[in-house]
């Protein structure tokens, strides 16, 4: 069957209680522990990350809580009013609302996956998935060849040879400025152009599911089927990257030996050659980051191996040809795989 | 040719180039996975309107989500010129026999419909009502609908009034991905859930319908087998593959698109052949029309080869001729390259007997649509 149609599933499961009726929102918020103790069912029944609020309602209007992120106050009420759609928090007296879903808010340090969106005269703008564009100056990338000189009028020239329009790239946050923008640099043999793979984007750190900062965020799968070496790279933005692992030509290890050979193809847009079984894996780690995603899990190093292995294994188990399709029922036996574990 | 979708995607050579290696592949590897023919799951429901006469709501996979609401109004018809001379002239006739058949068959002539009782609009956001793209869309999908001219037909009442339809096709989401056959598909349910009320009153009398909605009768009555609206699907090729509901990204290195609407023909009673096999009967499809559509990825930059490229060790060329005329001759494999010219008369043949084809993909898409649970 080439389409599956499907019912639409309800998006929250109404908890089955008789008393739901007569707890309606009489005072117009959300009950806390520093509510009066009249009705403990209710309490009981909320886990703290099932109180969900929408931007503009009424979180409580109890003057001894403080307000935190992702609230407002009103001038002259008390009322503390949720501004994103999210999960309440309580910390001691403070009240914040975690959002469910957030632009990346770059931190030094961060490993992110970006796309440049304009060239200017000595700097690249990036899309890191932040509400505004990260820069990447001309002077925190390598120049080809290794070389370490002074950037010259004939570099600002020719900076479209080194990153132009639509290209990837990997890269660190070096330093933020005061609207909460970030400077990129690429000046390590671990970061540069991207090639040989695709691109998807989830959501980032900042709320709910995707990718969560981990101990590596860059690893590299050895693959079934004949796929060879497979990297990816979760960028802490959520943008992601999957390609085929390119080794080291020559396997010369000599610290000022590696830049001259690796960085001749650091800035090259051609594609190597791949292998159709590359392919077909590359194309299975994506869908299992998918299926991560939509499953609201974290996006990491060890969830997707073990995703990685439990696709393997349900493709396996399917009699017929090798499909590495995860929509439908192969995605839901995955599910059921992971849970088990 | 309509216009190509929506925003531009920006992507890099590098994975325009994989992209369209993966994809020109036998068999293709798609960025997820899925067959050729293969599409992605969709969420389905119907009569989502309280107020509206037919409505339906499809939710894709990458989150692009549409909903249709169908409003019928009974409109007084234009006196037709036509008709009343044709009446002056049989009643000047004073053979009483011819009378009775006459007049059935004037009945029967009369009971053409306009294309103008059925009116559509589209809304896109981001996209004002005047832009291209809302108006092309509004036109491919009404084009399908009324190129049988069957369907103005079922909107007759008598010889002084009609129904007049008027479709609201609205895209909830941004249009991420090309959206005519979302909204194809969604107009599709809508019609057919679409319910009117009994009439009560007989030939030309001012219309009275019964006010009960629980008698109110199908647009597309279930007794008719197999009479089902259009559908319009969306078809690209890269190299000789032909690839059915691309993602944006894979519409994105698409050498050629095509839109195709299938309708389904009407068939005679007792003439509708069965399957042997399965036992149920056989959709007679046919084509209502097919459209160009201007893929994205000729407008796309360029790949740089390794040996144009002074970053990585290469010479580039003197001016912007000698690049291009260089790049186009060279035969470098991992190079991204704006498809040029357009698509083979072979290709489309093929792309379109994909579509028609007995058990190809409308065939699977009217069944799965015939599925959802309508009310």
């Amino acid at each position: 069957m080439a389409i599956t149609i499907l019912p639409p599933a309800p998006a929250y499961l109404e908890p089955q209680d008789d008393i739901s009726s007569d707890d309606s929102d009489v005072d117009g918020g959300v009950d806390l522990e520093g509510d009066s103790g009249m009705r403990p069912s209710k309490r009981a029944r909320h886990s703290s990350d099932q109180e969900l609020v929408t931007p503009g309602e009424i979180v409580t209007d109890d003057p001894q809580w403080m307000r935190g992120h992702g609230t407002y106050v009103a001038p002259s009420t008390t009322e503390i009013v949720a501004t994103v759609a999210g999960t309440v928090q309580r910390t001691n007296k403070l009240l914040s609302v975690r959002p469910l879903r957030a632009r990346y808010t770059p931190e030094i340090g961060d490993l992110v996956v970006g796309r440049i969106v304009e060239v200017q005269s000595k700097r690249w703008r990036v899309d890191v998935g932040a509400p505004v564009l990260a820069s990447l100056p001309l002077s925190a990338i390598n120049l080809p060849g290794g070389i370490l000189r002074k950037r010259t009028e004939t570099d600002e020239l020719q900076i479209r040879t080194f990153f132009s329009e639509g290209d990837l790239l990997v890269a660190e946050v070096q330093s933020l400025y005061a609207d909460g923008s970030a400077s990129l640099h690429t000046r390590s043999l671990k970061y540069g152009k991207l090639r040989n793979g695709v691109f998807m984007s989830v959501s980032g750190t900042g709320g709910g599911g995707g990718v969560v900062r981990s101990r590596r965020q860059v690893w590299t799968i050895d693959t079934v089927h004949g796929g060879g070496k497979v990297d990816v790279i979760l960028g802490v933005n959520g943008y992601i990257w999957i390609s085929k692992h390119i080794e080291v030509v020559g396997g010369d290890t000599a610290i000022t030996r590696i830049e001259e050979s690796v960085s001749s193809t650091v800035y090259s847009s051609q594609n190597d050659e791949i292998a159709p079984e590359t392919r077909r894996e590359i194309s299975r780690i994506r869908g299992v980051i998918e299926i991560l995603v939509q499953e609201g899990l974290r996006v990491d190093e060890d969830m997707v191996m073990k995703g990685y292995e439990a696709a393997v294994e349900v493709d396996s188990e399917n009699q017929g040809e090798s499909n590495a399709y995860l929509g439908g029922e192969a995605g839901k036996s995955l599910i059921r795989l992971l849970s088990a574990t | 040719m309509a216009p190509s979708s929506t925003q531009q995607v920006l992507l890099s050579p590098a994975e325009l180039s994989y992209l369209h290696t993966s994809l020109s592949l036998n068999p293709p590897v798609r960025p997820d996975a899925r067959t050729s023919s293969q599409f992605r799951p969709l969420i389905a429901e119907t009569d989502i309107l309280p107020g509206t006469n037919g409505s339906a709501r499809i939710c894709f996979a990458d989150g692009t989500e549409a909903i249709v609401g169908i409003k019928a109004e009974v409109e007084k018809s234009r006196p037709s010129y036509q008709a009343s001379a044709d009446r002056n002239v049989a009643e000047d006739d004073d053979d009483e026999e011819d009378e009775e058949t006459r007049r059935d068959e004037q009945v029967a002539k009369e009971k053409k419909g306009l294309n103008e009782w059925v009116e559509m609009s589209v809304e896109i956001p981001g996209f004002r009502d005047d832009d291209s793209m809302p108006v092309f869309m509004a036109a491919m999908l009404s084009e399908a609908l009324l190129a049988d001219g069957a369907f103005t037909n079922r909107l007759w009442i008598n010889r002084r009034f009609h129904w007049k339809l008027y479709l609201d096709i609205l895209l909830l989401s941004q249009p991420l991905s090309y959206p005519l056959p979302l909204l194809s598909l969604t107009t599709h349910l809508a019609l057919l859930s679409t319910r009117i009320p009994r009439l009560k009153s007989e030939e030309d009398e001012d219309p009275l319908f019964d006010d009960d909605w629980a008698a109110s009768v199908f647009l597309y009555p279930r007794t008719e087998a197999l009479i089902r609206p259009p559908v319009t699907l969306l078809v690209m090729s890269v190299g000789d593959n032909i690839i059915f509901d691309p993602t944006k990204e894979e519409l994105a290195v698409a050498e050629s698109v095509l839109a195709v609407s299938v309708g389904e023909r009407p068939q005679e009673k007792g003439q509708g052949d069965m399957d042997v096999d399965s036992g149920k009967p056989v959709r007679d499809l046919r084509l209502l029309a097919v459209r160009t559509i201007d893929p994205p990825s000729r407008l796309t930059p360029a790949g740089v080869p390794n040996t144009l490229n002074t970053a990585t060790g290469g010479t580039a060329a003197g001016t912007t001729e000698q690049a291009s005329s260089k790049r186009e001759t060279m035969e470098e494999e991992g190079v991204w390259q704006p498809p040029r010219g357009g698509a083979k008369r072979k290709l489309i043949a093929a792309m379109i007997q994909a579509v028609l084809a007995r058990g190809g993909v409308a065939e699977e898409v009217l069944d799965g649509l015939d599925a959802v649970e309508l009310g």
